[in-house]
């Protein structure tokens, strides 16, 4: 398994993990706390490039969105039409701007309306969390898997625990696979699970993962015996072959980051750069 | 014996190994690897429900039985996250969140413990989940005019979790989990997985809820669907459990010093 | 031949709680420079061996240790693991869970980089190493991208790239296909032969440590039966038998000759040696003429599986059959054979509605498949996968065989009863109770084969049953479908181990890349030795005995087996008959 499927060479690739690592901290820090839609439109809309300028494929940021969609509307339209007192807290507002507003003999909905307040929340929600989304695959689908590894050993993460995410990276398409050899086997003993009411689906469709735990068990003992005989102690004092060195580059983007960070919450704190109200309902 | 061998016997010490809190790495390394694998199991296929989660959500709590706190947190936290970096569109709105969500499993999970030694670790816990709630419920009722009833029903799953892990229900169910009787494991796995997938549920939700800001609306649509999928979930954690746990047994693997099964 | 690398000084061995030991008193020298084989049923003990040279047993399994291994001067006990590591490289059975990093040059870096080698070094190495086990240029590779032959050579150049003194190799081989075999034991001589490096090997190859080893170790229950040349060793038949070992064919067809009352001054173990004594036998006895075999039963009357035209392609468009056509008619019991990767597996899963086909017809009893659901078709066919642990679902091993009974929604005393019956058949009722996992793999692969014959099908289809089998599993099993076909099934067997089928087969389908390359009566395939070789499959010694003798008495010998062989050659007039047999 790769992580690495950008195939172009970019700055993003060529840069170290930990930069990356960086920048993903302070964009998600970032995002997370604005809430101006103008803003976290301008955010997404950067990594959006930035993706596609570091060769994530078009396609790859369209199942993202596509599959967001049907949660997207319903932000736009619970937000829109129920989402009052936050955004008039938020806005100072007593009176919140009225979009439209359905006729007061309609059944259920009528007298409710939406307002551009709540709707503009929504939209704020949605690019925070796409930008929440996008930038992983900007830091991740660009970094060799050896960098990362490397990367995550300089940033001082115990060895322990970067042998462990590495491996699992190596047993996982493993594991995916016996999935659909189990789930054959069960269908070959006759179960059709297409004719089962939900609960005794869920309890046959979760026996898939008993063969799948019990038996990566048994391979970790053989996993056992190969690590100890290549030496293998779980010591962090060891060499790589693979080397990770900050270079000019590294170094700028970590201090291009740093002061992006501390920018955002100067313009954040001092000028409410990011809130809600920003630009639009000052 | 037979008969005697003829060499002398000799003193067999332990030096090898690699252990995270008594846990065998390798046993950290394929949990973990079967987290990731169940995270690309949705189970919203099969249930046609609204919402939707990874099978991988039923076996954290069963990942922390079976390694302990620490290494139960890191093989959830680590699998989720490979789940997470390779396949971003399935870690939901935040994915940040659902790795936090699997760590939070697997340690409360672990801390379950019926050993002296950590007999008081659930108490930092058990405040952690009650700031949670507080916070979570606190910014619902107090700044998104979301009733005070409504909220309560809504968070159910939530505050249950934290009511059985504060109550001595918590030990009760590792007891149960560790038994020989059959329907008392299952009822150990389904009881044990509601409270800690519980706890978990809230630990992301309390994120996600900051961001989203839902109105009251959304809460009471939400009152019926949630305990539903937690409802599976436990169903799951209970299936899965039980038939891991008996396989384990019958195997005979060394079972990890902070194991409760 | 030099100075022992390792010692074994009586050494006893007992994993924790197991009152018997696995080991019992071996002392033993590994001499510098040899390839030392280590061959014994499963449960001899031989991985337990194995695994104390490097210290892992007793260091991590713990239990109770008698006596003193030494290697390269260092006692195990006295040193841990990661320093025993450095000395003794050490290569596993499953291919996949002994490569652990995500390519090619990680792997070989691995060990390197614990042991604290220094980068440059690491990068010294890497390609020496790659070019001993021909790997060059795969440096950066994932290992889910090589074959299994690559991926054990890749493991072999790992455990080479620490320098040990010794290469413990624990039945590389046994879950490869012939051309991974070869290969690995192409590479594991040239290393031996041209590098110098020392070599202990298990293995159930008897045919290739025949050729291979300078001497032999027998283990059984954990004792050194005994030990020497393959010479002396292999051609002890009848104590290879008593432990439940496979000699060499033909090392077996000549100890049979010698038994009909034959001079044979020594039994040949190696094909080479066995077709010079068959040159030099001719002067000593008479030929029988060629056994005259019946024709193979046609069987006629519509075909129960019928595959016309098939073609399939993965979703990503890599064609994995193509114009495959056959037809497999009730009762036959028909053989598949070819390499990984020939598209055996994948044609049978099209008769189970696994995969639909991307052009053409399969159709079983007349009926399409694609029309069938997988469901339907498991109750008319039985399809026992190769690894049994994916197709073990339940806590004890009754419900596992009721399992699909319950599935198929039978009234409960017909599942009671057909339960009984499959565990009986199997011999399995004692254990009926037991999780299927508390026994061993052998008897796992059983409860899976009663779990599919309670559903009764009519069609059993037994994919690779002998792979990671000894011997007498392997002819357990396949005795079993035996059993099945004299019943009236049909039966449909993948393997790769040859040599096992003759007294079983009927049929045999030969794949290559994706295509049928022959079909016909087992007689003909095995004696298409060109066509074979061609797709890197050898056919038994036997088969090879066979054409050699028809060489030479320019008539055709169409023969199988050691016993078919060895009845060719009678006592000349003058010697005695022994036992009134010829």
């Amino acid at each position: 398994m790769r992580f690495q499927t950008v195939e172009r060479d970019s700055l993003f690739t060529r840069l170290d993990f930990r930069p990356k690592l960086l920048m993903i901290a302070v964009i998600s820090t970032v995002a997370f706390v604005w809430e101006s839609p103008i803003a976290l439109a301008a955010l997404a809309l950067v990594l959006v490039i930035a993706c596609l300028l570091a060769g994530v494929k078009a396609a790859y940021i369209k199942t993202v969105v596509r599959v967001m969609i049907p949660f997207y509307i319903l932000l736009l339209i619970t937000h829109g039409f129920w989402n009052t007192d936050q955004v008039k807290a938020l806005t100072g507002k007593e009176v919140l701007t009225p979009l439209f507003t359905f006729p007061a003999n309609w059944w259920l909905i009528g007298g409710g309306g939406m307002s551009v307040e709540g709707l503009l929340y929504g939209w704020a929600v949605i690019f925070k969390t796409l930008a929440l989304m996008l930038v992983i695959p900007l830091g991740i689908f660009t970094t060799e898997v050896d960098n990362m590894i490397v990367g995550l050993v300089r940033a001082k993460v115990p060895y322990k625990l970067v042998f462990i995410f590495s491996s699992t990276l190596r047993f996982f398409p493993l594991l995916f696979e016996e999935i659909q050899t189990i789930i054959e086997a069960q269908r070959l003993r006759g179960l059709a699970v297409e004719k089962m009411g939900p609960v005794k689906r869920v309890r046959v469709y979760s026996k898939v993962a008993i063969p799948l735990i019990l038996g990566a068990m048994v391979k970790s003992q053989q996993l056992e015996v190969v690590l100890q005989s290549k030496a293998f102690t779980g010591s962090s004092e060891r060499t790589y072959l693979h080397e990770s060195v900050l270079r000019r580059a590294d170094w700028a983007v970590i201090a291009l980051f740093v002061l992006l960070f501390v920018l955002a919450a100067v313009l954040y704190f001092r000028l409410g750069v990011g809130k809600f109200a920003w630009l639009i309902f000052d | 014996m037979s008969q005697r061998p003829t060499g002398e016997e000799r003193e067999v010490r332990f030096l090898s190994g690699a252990t995270i809190d008594g846990a065998p790495i390798a046993y950290i390394v394929v949990l973990a690897a079967v987290v990731a694998a169940l995270s690309f199991i949705p189970f919203s296929a099969i249930l046609a429900l609204g919402g939707s989660f990874p099978m991988s959500q039923g076996v954290y709590p069963l990942v922390g039985w079976i390694l302990g706190p620490i290494a139960g947190a890191i093989a959830s936290g680590i699998g989720r996250l490979i789940g997470v970096f390779l396949a971003p569109h399935t870690a939901g709105p935040v994915p940040a969140a659902s790795v936090w969500g699997a760590v939070i499993a697997g340690f409360a999970a672990g801390s379950m413990t019926l050993r002296e030694k950590r007999r008081r670790w659930w108490i930092p816990l058990s405040v952690l989940f009650i700031i949670e709630f507080l916070l979570f419920i606190g910014r619902a009722i107090f700044l998104n005019g979301v009733g005070v009833a409504v909220a309560l029903l809504n968070s159910f799953v939530d505050w249950s979790g934290i009511v059985l892990y504060v109550l001595p229900t918590r030990t009760l169910f590792a007891r149960w989990i560790n038994s020989k009787n059959i329907g008392l494991i299952a009822a150990g796995l389904f009881l044990g997985t509601w409270m800690i997938a519980g706890i978990s549920h809230l630990s992301v939700t309390v994120i996600l809820y900051f961001m989203f800001n839902w109105p009251e609306e959304v809460w009471i649509t939400l009152i019926p669907v949630i305990p539903m999928e937690h409802l599976f979930r436990c169903l799951t954690g209970a299936v899965i459990g039980s038939g891991v746990i008996a396989g384990l047994r019958a195997i005979g693997l060394v079972k990890p010093t902070e194991a409760i099964y | 031949m030099g100075t022992p690398i390792a010692v074994f000084d009586r050494l006893s061995y007992m994993y924790p709680r197991s009152p018997e030991p696995v080991l019992r008193d071996i002392s033993l020298e590994i001499r510098e420079g040899e390839f030392l084989g280590l061959i014994g049923p499963t449960g001899a003990g031989k991985t337990t061996l194995c695994l104390t040279l490097n210290g892992i047993v007793p260091q991590f399994y713990g239990g109770r240790f008698f006596g003193r291994v030494t290697v390269a001067g260092l006692d195990t006990l006295a040193h841990p693991v990661s320093r025993l590591a450095r000395h003794v490289g050490a290569v596993f059975q499953d291919p996949e869970t002994q490569l652990i990093t995500t390519s090619v040059e990680n792997e070989i870096a691995f060990a390197l980089e614990n042991l604290c080698v220094p980068r440059e070094e690491i990068l010294k190495r890497i390609p020496r190493v790659l070019a001993a086990v021909r790997l060059e240029g795969t440096e950066q590779k994932h290992p889910h991208e090589l074959s299994g032959g690559q991926k054990q050579r890749l493991a072999i150049a790992a455990a080479l790239a620490m320098q040990p003194d010794l290469l413990v190799l624990d039945e590389p081989t046994s879950q490869l296909d012939p051309i991974g075999e070869q290969e690995v034991f192409a590479v594991v001589r040239e290393l031996n032969e041209e590098l110098g490096v020392t070599i202990l090997m298990a293995s159930h190859a008897a045919e290739q440590m025949a050729e291979y080893a300078d001497r032999i170790a027998l283990l059984s229950h954990g004792e050194l039966i005994t030990i020497g040349t393959p010479d002396e060793i292999y051609s002890q038949v009848e104590l290879l038998h008593e432990h439940n070992l496979r000699p060499p064919q033909v090392a077996t067809t000549f100890y049979m000759v010698k038994k009909a009352g034959i001079p044979v001054p020594n039994v040949p173990v190696r094909l080479e040696q066995a077709l010079r004594a068959l040159d030099s036998l001719r002067g000593e006895c008479r030929i029988a003429p060629p056994q005259v075999f019946p024709e193979p039963l046609t069987r006629s009357g519509d075909p129960l599986l019928s595959v016309r035209n098939l073609r399939y392609a993965y979703p990503d468009g890599t064609e994995a059959l193509r114009g495959v056509s056959l037809d497999i008619r009730a009762g036959e019991y028909v053989l598949i054979i070819g390499q990984n990767g020939a598209g055996k597996t994948t044609l049978v899963k099209h008769f189970l509605s696994l995969l639909k086909p991307t052009e053409g017809l399969v159709t079983v009893d007349g009926a399409d498949t694609r029309e069938l659901t997988v469901s339907e078709l498991a109750r008319r066919i039985g399809y026992v996968a190769q690894n049994p642990d994916t197709q073990i679902f339940n806590a004890t091993v009754g419900d596992e065989v009721a399992f699909a009974l319950v599935n198929l929604g039978y009234p409960r005393e017909e599942v009671e009863a057909r339960t009984a019956g499959s565990l009986d058949g199997l011999g399995l009722l004692e254990v009926r109770d037991a999780h299927p996992f508390s026994l061993p793999k052998g008897d796992r692969a059983r409860v899976v084969i009663a779990a599919i014959l309670a559903m009764d099908p009519e069609i059993i289809i037994f994919d690779e049953p002998t792979t990671g089998q000894d011997y007498r599993g392997a002819k357990y099993i396949l005795d079993i479908s035996k059993q099945l076909h004299r019943m009236g099934k049909t039966v449909i067997v993948i393997t790769h181990h040859l040599y096992l089928m003759p007294e079983y087969a009927e049929r045999v389908i030969v794949m290559g890349k994706g295509m049928i390359l022959l079909d016909g009566p087992i007689r003909e395939v095995y004696h298409q030795a060109e066509l074979l070789r061609s797709t890197f499959l050898s056919p038994p010694q036997a088969v090879l005995l066979a054409q050699r003798l028809a060489r030479r008495e320019g008539r055709d010998f169409k023969l199988l087996t050691p016993r078919e062989v060895a009845d060719c050659f009678l006592p000349s007039k003058n010697d005695e008959i022994p036992n009134g047999r010829a």
